[in-house]
C-alpha cells in the first residue's frame, strides 16, 4: 500500500513538473491576441532579459529569424548618406571588437588606422549565408536522418485539430469540444480517415490526460529529463503563431491548456515513428536516433548547457571569421550607427532654454491627446489654428475600465494589456424613455436582420436560397462598394440612422467610488503635468475606421486594448467635472485647484479619416458652446492639414490640390474594402519623449515620436515619472519592437501580405487556406513593395528630469533596467537646458556625445 | 495537551513571484488539487536581485505578487515540485513549512 501512494505521489510530482516546463518553454514563444484585441507585443518578450544582441541571436536558433536588416541593406544607406562615416565610427568605438580572451581591446587596436580598417571590413566582407532554425523536433530530427517528412505531416494534423477547436465562431463547433483541446483530439482522431489503421490503432491507447500523454511520448522518445525544455521549446516553435496564440488563451480565457497542444503533436510523432520503425530503415534509425543521442539536433543550442539562460557570447573576440567582425558584430554596428544618426538629429532639434520657458499667452483651450505618434502631427496642427495648448497621456486617460457600450454589444478592456479593468462602466440614455424604447427597437430590428443574414449565409441549404433570393441586388451592391466607398459608406450610414435613432447618452459613473474617482482625477492631472487650466480642456481619444480589415484593431489605441479611446476620455471627463472631486483634490497635499469656469470635453480622432468628434455634446453649457463651436471648426481645418500632410506619404494618394481633398480622399480609403494601405498606423516611431511640450512644439517630427507631456517640478516625489516609464514606455516599446521585427522579419514575426490573407473568425489570418497562425503587422503596416516604409530603429526615451531620479526609477524596476541595460530601449536625460544630454549605462551616467571625438 | 492536538496538520506554501509568473502558479495550484489560496499583489522587498519596487500604479506585471497556500501533505509535494521547477528559471522565493488548521475540511 505504501508503495502504491509513494508511486502515486511520484506520479503528480512528474506530471507537476513537466506542466511547469511547458509553461517555462512557452515563454520563448510571443503572445497572439485574437484579431478584435490586436495590440503590438514585442515578439522576443520571453528573451528580454537578455541583451538585445544575444536576444536576436537566440531567437534566430529558435526560429531562424532575422534580426537585423540584411547586412547589404546598411551598406546601400552608407552609400546613400542615410548611414555617415562619423556615425559608423562611432558605433565601432563604443563596440570595439574585443580581444580573443574576451577582454578588452589592446590600445593598439583602437588607432585610426584600425578604425578605417574595421569601416573597410563592414563594407566589404563577404556577408553569410542567413542562417535558418538549427533548433529541430523530434520529427524534424528524424526528416534529417531518414529522408521523412514527418514534421509538414505533423504540422497539418495540429493546425487542423487547432483550428476546428479554437475556431469558436465556425458554426460547426467540434464535438466534444468541452472535453478541451486534448480530450476532444482523443476522442475523434481514431476516427481520422487520413491516419492509416495501425496509427489509429496506437493513438487509441492514448491515456485519458495530457500530461501523462506528454510524459508516455517523452519516454518512448527516450528524452532525459533535464531536456524536456528544450523539447517542448522545439514542439512550440515549429507553429509560432498557433502556439502564441494557445499561450494567450491558456493565460486568459483558460480553455486550452498548453500541454493539450504539446500531448497531440508528441503523441503524433511517437505513433508516426512506430509506423516508420516498422520498416528495415526505421528499424536502424531507431537504434541510433532519437534513442540514442537524443539530441534533437540541439547539441548547439546554448539552453543545453545552461537551461536557465540562453547564450550571451561577447561579441568579436573567438568568433573573429575571416576578418576582426564577425557577422553579428558587423549588424550590431551597422544598427547602432544607423539609430545614432537619427538620434543626434532628434537630440540636436530639442529646445534649449526654449523648453523651460513659461508660456506667453494663456491658451483659449487645452487638448490632451494619446501619446500614439499619430498624435503629434495632429498636435502640430492644431497649434497652428490658434492659442491652443496639447498636451500628451496615455490615451486611456488613466482610466483602466470595462466598458458596456449602449448598444448592448459586447463589454471590453478598455486599457493596456499591462493592467486589468478595475471599474465597470456604462454608457446610459440621457433622453426620454420613449428615444429608449424606440432605440432599443431599432437595434433588435437591425441585429435581427444581420444574424438572419449570417445564419442563411452559413447554413448549407439557406445559402443556396438566399444566393437565388438576393443574389441579383448584391452584384450591384458590391460594384457600387468598390468604385464609390464614401457614396457607400454614406448611404449605410443614412439606412443605419433611420433604422436606429440613437440617442443622447453619458456616462455612469456609479461603479466607480468616490476615492478611486479622486485618485483616478490626482494621478491623471499629476501625471501629464497639468496644473493651470484653459476655459476648455478638451481630452481627445482616438480610434480608426476601416473597412474589411482584419489588422483595424492595430490601428486602433494600443492604451485601450485595441479599442478605440473616446469611451476612456469621456469617463475622465466626467470625473474631472465632478463638483465633489473638484473638491477633493483642491485640499491637502498637491493641491490642484481647477477654475470653476473650466470645462471637461471628451473627443475622439480617426486616425484614418482624420476627423476629431467632440462626445457627449449635450453635456456642454451654454458658457462654453461658442467657444466649442470655434474649436469644433479648428479641429476640422486642423484634421485637412493633417490629411494633406499624410497623403504624401500614403501609396496612390493624389496630390492633393486643396485640403478638403486630400480629407477626401483619406476618408475614401477608410471606406475602401479593397484599400490594403488605409494609413501607416505607427509605422517610423523611434523616440519617447517625457517632457514639456514646449520642448517639442514647432518641430516637425514626422509622427516618428511619442510625446507623453511631464513636468519634473510637479512631480517632487517621482511618483508620475516612475508611472510613465513603467507603463506608457513599456508600451511604447512594445510596439517598437512589434514594427521592428516585423519589418526586420516580415515572415516570421510580420504576417506577410494582406492580399493572400484568410481570417479564422477573430483567432487570426492565415496566408493562404492552411499553414500557421501569421504573428506581427502585415507588409503593407511597413513597406511599399520592397521598399521599407518603417525603418527599423529600437527606441530612444528622452526624459527632462533630474538624472538621480530618473536612474533611481531605473534601478528599482528589474523588468525596467533589463530593457535599458540590454538596449531595448535607450534612455537619454537631462535636468536643465543648460545640459548635455547624457545617457544611461550600466556604469552610470554618461555623455551622450562620448565617442563621437577622437 | 496543546493547541496542536485539537488542531489539523498541513504544509504552508509562500510563493512570490511576478506578476506575469502568477498565472503559472495558479495553475499549479490547481492542477495539484490545491482548492484555495491568498494572494497579495504588489509586494515589495529586498532580495538577491536587489530592491524590487511593490505597486506600480500602470503595470501589474512588472510587480511581484505573494501567493500563500495551505494543504495536505500528500498534495504539496506535487506543488513543490512544480514551483521549483518555474523558480529554476524564473526570479522569486519559495517557503514552506508546517502548519495547523482548525478546519481541515476547508483545505480538502
Amino acid at each position: 500500500m505504501t508503495t502504491v501512494v509513494a508511486e502515486q505521489h511520484d506520479l503528480d510530482a512528474r506530471r507537476a513538473r513537466v506542466r511547469a516546463e511547458a509553461v517555462l518553454a512557452s515563454r520563448v514563444v510571443p503572445v497572439a491576441r485574437p484579431l478584435d484585441e490586436f495590440v503590438a507585443v514585442n515578439p522576443l518578450a520571453g528573451f528580454e532579459d537578455q541583451a538585445f544582441g544575444d536576444a536576436v541571436h537566440a531567437a534566430q536558433e529558435l526560429y531562424g529569424i532575422r534580426g537585423y536588416l540584411p547586412e547589404t541593406s546598411y551598406r546601400a544607406l552608407y552609400h546613400q548618406g542615410r548611414i555617415v562615416e562619423a556615425d559608423l565610427r562611432w558605433a565601432i568605438r563604443t563596440r570595439p571588437p574585443l580581444e580573443p580572451d574576451g577582454s578588452a581591446p589592446h590600445p593598439d587596436r583602437q588607432t585610426v588606422g584600425a578604425e578605417s580598417a574595421l569601416v573597410d571590413e563592414l563594407l566589404t566582407a563577404t556577408i553569410p549565408e542567413p542562417a535558418s532554425r538549427s533548433v529541430r523536433t523530434a520529427a524534424e530530427h528524424h526528416d534529417a536522418a531518414m529522408g521523412t517528412d514527418l514534421a509538414l505531416e505533423i504540422d497539418q494534423h495540429a493546425i487542423r485539430w487547432c483550428a476546428a477547436y479554437l475556431g469558436a465562431e465556425a458554426e460547426w463547433r467540434l464535438p466534444g469540444r468541452e472535453a478541451g483541446l486534448y480530450g476532444a483530439w482523443r476522442d475523434l482522431v481514431v476516427l481520422d480517415p487520413t491516419l492509416d489503421p495501425g496509427a489509429r490503432r496506437l493513438l487509441s491507447r492514448l491515456p485519458e490526460r495530457s500530461d501523462d500523454a506528454v510524459l508516455d511520448a517523452l519516454e518512448r522518445l527516450g528524452v532525459d529529463p533535464g531536456q524536456h525544455r528544450c523539447v517542448f521549446r522545439a514542439e512550440l516553435s515549429a507553429l509560432p503563431g498557433w502556439a502564441a496564440h494557445i499561450r494567450w488563451r491558456a493565460e486568459q480565457h483558460h480553455d486550452i491548456d498548453l500541454l493539450d497542444y504539446l500531448a497531440m503533436r508528441l503523441s503524433y510523432t511517437t505513433v508516426l515513428v512506430d509506423r516508420i520503425s516498422d520498416t528495415a530503415a526505421g528499424r536502424a534509425w531507431s537504434a541510433t536516433g532519437l534513442g540514442g543521442s537524443a539530441s534533437f539536433g540541439m547539441s548547439e543550442a546554448p539552453w543545453l548547457d545552461d537551461p536557465g539562460r540562453f547564450g550571451s557570447a561577447p561579441t568579436g573576440g573567438g568568433d573573429a571569421g575571416e576578418g576582426t567582425l564577425d557577422a553579428r558584430h558587423r549588424l550590431d554596428i551597422w544598427q547602432a550607427a544607423l539609430e545614432r544618426g537619427f538620434r543626434s538629429q532628434l537630440l540636436d532639434s530639442l529646445g534649449g532654454r526654449r523648453s523651460f520657458e513659461e508660456r506667453a499667452v494663456e491658451p483659449d483651450a487645452q487638448i490632451v491627446c494619446c501619446i500614439d505618434v499619430r498624435s503629434e502631427g495632429l498636435r502640430r496642427a492644431i497649434e497652428g489654428q490658434g492659442r491652443y495648448e496639447t498636451l500628451g497621456f496615455a490615451g486611456f486617460f488613466g482610466v483602466a475600465i470595462t466598458w458596456e457600450p449602449m448598444s448592448g454589444g459586447g463589454a471590453v478592456a478598455s486599457c493596456p494589456a499591462l493592467v486589468s479593468p478595475r471599474h465597470t462602466v456604462a454608457e446610459s440614455a440621457t433622453g426620454s424613455v420613449r428615444e429608449m424604447q424606440r432605440y432599443r427597437r431599432g437595434l433588435d430590428g437591425e441585429s435581427g436582420a444581420l444574424d438572419g443574414l449570417h445564419d442563411a449565409k452559413s447554413t448549407p441549404g439557406a445559402a443556396f436560397v438566399l444566393a437565388e433570393a438576393v443574389g441579383w441586388i448584391t452584384g450591384p451592391a458590391a460594384a457600387l462598394r468598390t468604385v464609390a466607398p464614401r457614396r457607400w459608406s454614406r448611404a449605410t450610414r443614412w439606412v443605419h440612422r433611420r433604422a436606429v435613432a440613437e440617442p443622447a447618452s453619458g456616462v455612469e459613473l456609479d461603479g466607480i467610488p468616490l476615492t478611486d474617482r479622486i485618485l483616478t482625477a490626482r494621478t491623471a492631472l499629476t501625471t501629464m503635468g497639468l496644473g493651470s487650466f484653459a476655459p476648455l480642456v478638451v481630452l481627445c481619444g482616438h480610434t480608426s475606421s476601416t473597412a474589411a480589415n482584419p489588422y483595424e484593431a492595430a490601428l486602433r489605441c494600443g492604451a485601450c486594448g485595441g479599442h478605440t479611446g473616446g469611451p476612456n476620455a469621456r469617463v475622465l471627463a466626467a470625473i474631472l467635472n465632478d463638483a465633489e472631486v473638484r473638491e477633493a483634490i483642491r485640499r491637502g497635499v498637491g493641491a490642484i485647484e481647477i477654475p470653476a469656469g473650466t470645462l471637461f470635453l471628451a473627443a475622439e480622432h480617426d486616425t484614418t479619416s482624420d476627423t476629431v468628434r467632440i462626445l457627449d455634446p449635450g453635456s456642454i453649457p451654454p458658457t462654453h458652446r461658442g467657444q466649442v463651436d470655434r474649436l469644433r471648426g479648428d479641429l476640422d481645418a486642423a484634421g485637412e492639414q493633417h490629411a494633406a500632410e499624410r497623403c504624401a506619404d500614403l501609396p496612390g494618394a493624389p496630390e492633393p490640390r486643396h485640403r478638403r481633398h486630400a480629407r477626401r480622399h483619406v476618408a475614401r480609403r477608410a471606406n475602401d474594402w479593397a484599400e490594403t494601405f488605409p494609413e501607416w498606423g505607427l509605422a517610423g516611431n523611434a523616440a519617447f519623449v517625457v517632457g514639456p511640450r514646449s520642448m517639442t512644439s514647432g518641430l516637425d517630427l514626422q509622427r516618428r515620436v511619442f510625446l507623453h507631456s511631464y513636468d519634473a517640478a510637479l512631480d517632487q516625489d517621482g511618483l508620475a515619472l516612475e508611472t510613465i516609464l513603467t507603463a506608457p514606455l513599456v508600451v511604447a516599446q512594445w510596439i517598437n519592437c512589434q514594427y521592428y521585427f516585423s519589418s526586420t522579419d516580415p515572415d516570421v514575426f510580420g504576417s506577410g501580405t494582406k492580399t493572400v490573407h484568410n481570417a479564422i473568425g477573430t483567432v487570426g489570418v492565415l496566408a493562404g487556406r492552411t499553414g500557421d497562425l501569421q504573428l506581427g503587422l502585415p507588409r503593407q503596416s511597413i513597406a511599399v513593395g520592397d521598399q521599407l516604409v518603417h525603418e527599423p530603429l529600437r527606441l530612444l526615451a528622452v526624459v527632462v528630469a533630474p538624472l538621480e531620479r530618473v536612474a533611481s526609477i531605473i534601478d528599482r524596476n528589474p523588468s525596467l533596467r533589463d530593457l535599458v541595460a540590454g538596449e531595448w530601449i535607450t534612455v537619454v536625460a537631462r535636468a536643465d537646458p543648460d545640459d548635455e544630454w547624457a545617457t544611461w549605462t550600466v556604469q552610470g551616467w554618461a555623455d551622450h556625445d562620448e565617442g563621437a571625438r577622437r | 495537551m496543546t493547541y496542536r492536538d485539537e488542531l489539523a496538520p498541513m504544509v504552508r506554501i509562500e510563493v512570490v513571484v511576478n506578476g506575469d509568473d502568477v498565472a503559472l502558479v495558479r495553475d499549479l495550484l490547481q492542477a495539484s488539487g490545491v482548492g484555495g489560496f491568498t494572494m497579495v499583489s504588489g509586494v515589495a522587498g529586498l532580495g538577491h536581485a536587489g530592491y524590487h519596487q511593490g505597486s506600480l500604479l500602470f503595470n501589474e506585471h512588472a510587480s511581484q505578487a505573494l501567493l500563500l497556500a495551505v494543504t495536505p501533505a500528500d498534495r504539496a509535494d506535487a506543488l513543490i515540485a512544480g514551483v521549483r521547477t518555474l523558480l529554476s528559471e524564473r526570479p522569486g522565493v519559495m517557503f514552506v513549512s508546517d502548519c495547523y488548521v482548525g478546519r481541515p475540511e476547508y483545505f480538502a
